[in-house]
């Protein structure tokens, strides 16, 4: 079916329902094009309230998480400290003032932000909710738990360590 | 979760939005999908697809422009079962244009910009059931209008 055969059969509303058309422009019409938008879009830019720009980042961070959680690599710099650090800094220049607002001990916060200590379900619960659900706790619960996959995947000397503890192993003849 | 609407049972069914893989393309054929969308190899190309399911009922193709801090809507279409009057499911195209938000806030945080050049007859559409702006020959989504994007298709 043609571009022309469609406009019979459908109305413009139902094309615009159904489709997003190609449009090749002339370097002068793009060249035009890319003025006039961005001249628009510096007025939305201006009018945008600080509660606004702060709600984008919060979500720029939940869909950079839920990506990296989605992916089957792991990669060691992007540990639950690591967003939970980009988290804080959104919208604290002191630490201590996020633990504060989540009622959680400084030192239990930093533990957990540089010596790899357990968040806890409380701990993460509050993250949610003081994100005002903006990131659900279940992706901060993901990223913990995708640490700890790879973790115990790969750890070889607790293996080692742990074998002395097992007798009458399971064998399969085949 | 991202869900479409089936018209006659009335009812919201998840959704899941990807990137398209190289076996996906046999499937997306004109006659189904209206263009060739081999053609968009090099973009990022999407398609939504019913929860559980491998059947490819939308499909998007995005540019991304850096500089500028957008992604441009180079192609959209829903399958042909899903277009007009007799559709089966509703809210396809709104939810990958919803999609494209996710995109562009992910990238570019709140400069995120969502970008298309509409024909000339459809542009009031694309304001009025996605909230578009303006910008002469280009409509695009940015900011506030942007935001209610992702909460109305729960993203």
């Amino acid at each position: 079916m043609k571009a022309d055969k469609l406009k019979s059969r459908y109305t413009p509303k139902e094309q615009a329902d159904s489709f997003v058309f190609r449009n090749k422009l002339t370097p002068k019409q793009s060249e035009d094009a890319a003025t006039q938008l961005s001249e628009a879009r510096k007025k939305v830019r201006e009018q945008m309230t600080e509660s606004q720009v702060l709600y984008a980042k919060v979500k720029q961070l939940r869909f950079q998480m839920e990506d990296y959680l989605k992916s089957e690599k792991y990669n060691q710099e992007f540990s639950f400290a690591y967003f939970l650090k980009k988290y804080i800094r959104l919208g604290y220049k002191i630490q201590k003032n996020f633990a504060k607002d989540i009622e959680v001990p400084t030192s239990e916060l930093s533990s957990v932000l540089n010596s790899g200590r357990p968040p806890g379900k409380k701990m993460i619960v509050r993250l949610e909710l003081h994100s005002n659900n903006a990131i659900p706790a279940v992706s901060w619960y993901r990223l913990w738990e995708k640490e700890k996959e790879y973790e115990l995947k790969t750890d070889k000397a607790l293996r080692k360590q742990e074998e002395k503890h097992v007798q009458n192993r399971l064998v399969f003849d085949f | 979760m991202q869900t479409v609407t089936h018209i006659k049972e009335a009812s919201e069914i998840d959704v899941v939005i990807e990137r398209v893989r190289e076996e996906d393309f046999k499937k997306m054929t004109k006659a189904r999908f209206f263009f060739n969308w081999k053609t968009e190899k090099e973009n990022e190309v999407y398609k939504l697809t019913l929860a559980g399911t491998d059947e490819i009922l939308g499909v998007m193709s995005l540019v991304n422009y850096p500089g500028e801090q957008r992604c441009q809507i180079n192609l959209l279409s829903v399958s042909k079962e899903n277009r007009g009057k007799n559709k089966i499911y509703a809210g396809i195209a709104g939810n990958l244009i919803a999609y494209a938000c996710r995109e562009s806030i992910k990238l570019y945080g709140a400069d995120a910009c969502v970008s298309l050049h509409p024909k000339t007859e459809l542009k009031a559409h694309y304001i009025e059931q996605y909230g578009m702006m303006d910008a002469g020959m280009q409509v695009f989504v940015e900011g506030i209008n942007l935001f209610r994007l992702l909460e109305k298709y729960k993203i």
